[in-house]
């Protein structure tokens, strides 16, 4: 059974004030329908990524709540794992088309984080570690901060060569009008930014965004047909909750796992990606990841990165055409389909001046708290 | 967060077991941007400690200066409040480490 | 029957601000505080440190040195004027994490400065009558001192956990005597709520203090026959540095005598545990058979006396102590504004 991309659309990512969850959900999936030319009375189910609804607006019930907005009482789900509630949803959201009880399901992934003050978004953060981690004053830029010093320390790397990330991921930005950040960036920026947890600095951080991502999937080749695309491979892995809990803090191994069971599914090596959407919810993430998902050698990560071998234009890999979550935005739950969305108009040949020229294969990877979980998925034309 | 009475004291018998004990630094960092309970504390130490029996723990750092954080620094874990979010609840301490020799 | 002491632990936190940056704060003539005072510097908390938590690291150090097993304490008294809880006990909180099980008894305690020497006599009654088999008895406080009052040069934190027993062969100072002296007399006090103390200034001095530390020493001479020449030391409770060398001379005694108690010097007056610190001071480096003259006090009023002879084991136990001295030169200085942090004023 093919899974079919039918429709993928996104709002801008940014601080919306004016613009509600509710008005956010209609948005992207009004616009994933007019993608797809589908009615919302086509689409079975519904599948919701959301992490903080709960935890800070005290709303549960997003299934039936997000329901309403698409216009059609569908069976609908709320799917968690912190940052990777998108992907896991759109996971999810296969599983059921493939179990043949659904064959044209809605994914959404939607947050909405400005409506609360920076102290109490850090503190809901931190519902994706463990308890030992928050009793111990931990926030998720303390935990990767970790991660930052293992790597570093490992591998001779400087701040200066981490700060590379931000820079083509602002590079990238500035190409994506939905992007939240659309201005380029120095390493000296960087490296002058104010500290959040040593060695981190705040250029080195993703932001607090609003957003909504959409997808339309399907077993069947309905609607808009003309650029077809589909989703080859859809693994998960999970680790240990906590980071400490670990032998290695320079790599994820969920990451690993995962995108190895991806590459076999798909029957593809790394190197026949052509595009990537990584999950830099930290600019160590991106470095991490890129050694992970096997683009570079251990330890080469960073260097390879500032040398531009991930850049538009320059590299063969390009890594996070959309801005990633450092200049595109992280709104949470909406992170795992933003990425499916920017892939899909990559491999359409839709993207504009951020286009990778030829795009074929491309790869998503999202995860969850500092690799709790981690789901990557190929899609390809 | 949620501490409640209940979780405190449900746990109190494997916190108290852990006054005492030894281990050496892993990793750090210095937490500058906190959230909401620590606002008072920052900027403080959070790190991995590798006890003595091999097992490894989180916890923040007390009555530390820069030079305290280097790797295979000793630490002892001592008993310490958790300041409490408000002057009702109940209130709870935690393990929390402290450079050792200085004990 | 013999009972005393068989160990004690003491805490003493890292910080420290000197009294001449809080006269300098003021615009005080720094010089003339602390000499006016003989304290120059005192012990300040970490912000997340308070009577308990301190009084278990003391705890700690007293079970070490007795080299009991925690479950044989049958009794936990903890006195404070800083108990984290209006209402909660701190005794049981200390005792769950120290791991004295379930069977002791167990009571907080106030008295002002001399909540926890109170303590240790009703230990010492119910070891006296063979209802329990050892006692602890902690003093412990974050004494808070009111920006710009009098008590701000002087008010600080340290916690003490004493560990009597019956054992003659455990014990490192029999008590010979012990008795109090106490009355109504209202120098110094806190109001439910309230965040700091009051006091009247100068009525604290002569009708106060003065009046039962004296009336406490003289009952112990009359007591025991003995005179000042028949002791190696004298510890008394020590607000500030001046009165315990006042009372001391008008008792009778040396200034050699006195002088290894005064940790009030160099950390200041931690309340309930003062005069417990200058004892634990003077048994860091007493010899054997060297008797040691003790008299507590406590606002509102009171004052607790004992007459401790040191014996063979203390030499042995000396060595399982992490001494007064030692934590009193392992500190850290911190600025005014730090201080006011740490005592959760700002």
């Amino acid at each position: 059974m093919k899974i079919n991309i039918l429709g993928a659309a996104t709002t801008r990512f940014g601080e919306l004030w004016e613009t509600s969850p509710r008005a956010l959900a209609r948005e992207a999936m009004s616009h994933a329908l007019k993608n797809a030319d589908l009615k919302p009375q086509q689409v079975d189910a519904l599948f919701v990524g959301n992490m903080l609804a709960g935890i800070l607006g005290n709303q549960g019930n997003l299934g039936s709540f997000f329901a309403e907005e698409l216009g059609v009482s569908v069976p609908a789900f709320h799917i968690e794992g912190a940052c990777a509630s998108g992907g896991l949803a759109l996971h999810n959201a296969i599983n059921s088309i493939l179990a043949g009880q659904h064959k044209t399901v809605m994914v959404l992934g939607i947050e909405k984080m400005t409506d609360f003050n920076q102290e109490d978004i850090t503190s809901g953060l931190m519902a994706a570690g463990s308890d030992e981690e928050r009793q111990a004053g931990a926030t998720f830029a303390g935990i990767y901060a970790l991660m930052a010093q293992a790597y570093m320390q490992q591998y001779n790397v400087s701040e200066e060569l981490l700060s590379s990330v931000a820079v083509k991921n602002h590079y990238h930005g500035s190409l994506n009008t939905k992007a939240q950040f659309q201005n380029i960036i120095t390493i000296a920026d960087v490296m002058k930014s104010t500290r959040i947890a040593d060695p981190l600095k705040l250029l080195d951080c993703s932001p607090i965004s609003d957003g909504a991502s959409a997808v339309i999937i399907s077993s069947e080749n309905i609607g808009d047909v003309s650029n077809p695309v589909s989703i080859t491979a859809s693994e998960v892995a999970t680790d240990t909750l906590a980071l400490y809990q670990r032998e290695s803090f320079a790599t994820l191994s969920a990451v690993t796992r995962a995108a190895s069971k991806a590459y076999s599914k798909a029957n593809i090596t790394p190197s026949d990606i052509d595009v990537a959407e990584i999950h830099d919810c930290f600019s160590i993430a991106e470095v991490i990841a890129t050694e992970d998902l096997r683009f570079s050698k251990r330890g080469e990560g960073a260097k390879d990165i500032a040398e531009g071998k991930y850049t538009l234009g320059k590299g063969k890999i390009i890594t996070n055409p959309s801005g990633g979550l450092k200049a595109c935005g992280h709104p949470v739950g909406a992170t795992g389909i933003k990425q499916i969305v920017e892939i899909t108009e990559q491999l359409r040949g839709q993207a504009g001046s951020r286009q990778v020229k030829g795009a074929r294969i491309g790869l998503t990877h999202n995860v969850g708290g500092s690799g709790a979980v981690a789901v990557i998925h190929i899609l390809q034309t | 967060m949620k501490i409640t009475p209940v979780k405190l004291w449900r746990r109190q018998k494997h916190v108290a077991s852990l006054i005492g004990k030894t281990g050496t630094l892993l990793q750090w960092t210095v937490i500058r941007v906190p959230a909401k309970t620590f606002v008072k504390e920052a900027p403080y130490p959070v790190a991995i400690v590798k006890m003595d029996n091999n097992e490894k723990m989180i916890g923040q750092l007390v009555d530390w200066q820069l030079s305290d954080l280097e790797k295979g620094k000793k630490v002892i874990a001592v008993l310490r409040k958790f300041t409490p979010e408000d002057a009702e609840s109940v209130i709870a301490y935690t393990i929390k480490f402290k450079p050792h020799e200085n004990y | 029957m013999t009972s005393g002491i068989v160990g004690y632990g003491t805490y003493v936190p890292k910080y420290r601000i000197k009294v001449s940056d809080i006269a300098e704060m003021w615009q005080k003539n720094q010089q003339e505080i602390v000499a006016g005072l003989r304290v120059s510097e005192k012990a300040v908390p970490a912000l997340d440190e308070d009577a308990v938590t301190m009084a278990i690291e003391a705890g700690k150090r007293a079970l070490a040195m007795a080299q009991i097993s925690p479950t044989k304490i049958g009794s936990v008294y903890f006195g404070s004027e800083t108990h984290p809880y209006a209402v909660n006990p701190s005794s049981s909180i200390v005792a769950e994490y120290l791991g004295v099980g379930n069977d002791y008894f167990a009571a907080d305690l106030e008295f002002a400065c001399k909540a926890a020497t109170a303590g240790m006599q009703a230990a010492l009654g119910l070891l006296n009558s063979k209802q329990i088999e050892y006692g602890l008895t902690m003093g412990s406080d974050t004494a808070q001192g009111k920006p710009h009052d009098a008590l701000e040069y002087t008010a600080a934190s340290a916690g003490c956990a004493y560990i009597v027993g019956a054992k003659q062969s455990e014990i490192i100072a029999s008590v010979l005597e012990m008795s109090s002296f106490t009355s109504d007399t209202p120098d110094f006090w806190r109001r439910d709520g309230a965040k700091y103390p009051s006091h009247f200034g100068r009525f604290t001095g002569e009708p106060a203090y003065f009046a039962h530390v004296f009336s406490e020493g003289k009952k112990l001479f009359e007591k025991s026959g003995l005179s000042p020449k028949d002791f190696s030391y004298c510890v008394f409770h020590m607000p500030n540095g001046k009165f315990p060398r006042v009372v001391a001379k008008k008792l009778g005694f040396m200034s050699e005598q006195l002088a290894p108690s005064l940790t009030v010097d160099k950390i200041g007056n931690p309340y309930s545990a003062s005069s417990l610190l200058g004892l634990a001071a003077v048994l860091d480096i007493a010899k054997s058979n060297e008797k040691i003259f003790f008299v507590s006090y406590g606002s509102g009023a009171g004052s607790d006396g004992f007459i401790f002879e040191t014996t063979k084991t203390l030499t042995a136990k000396q060595k399982n102590t992490l001494p007064v001295a030692k934590q009193i030169e392992d500190k850290s200085y911190v600025s005014y504004a730090t201080y006011l942090k740490h005592t959760h004023t700002l």
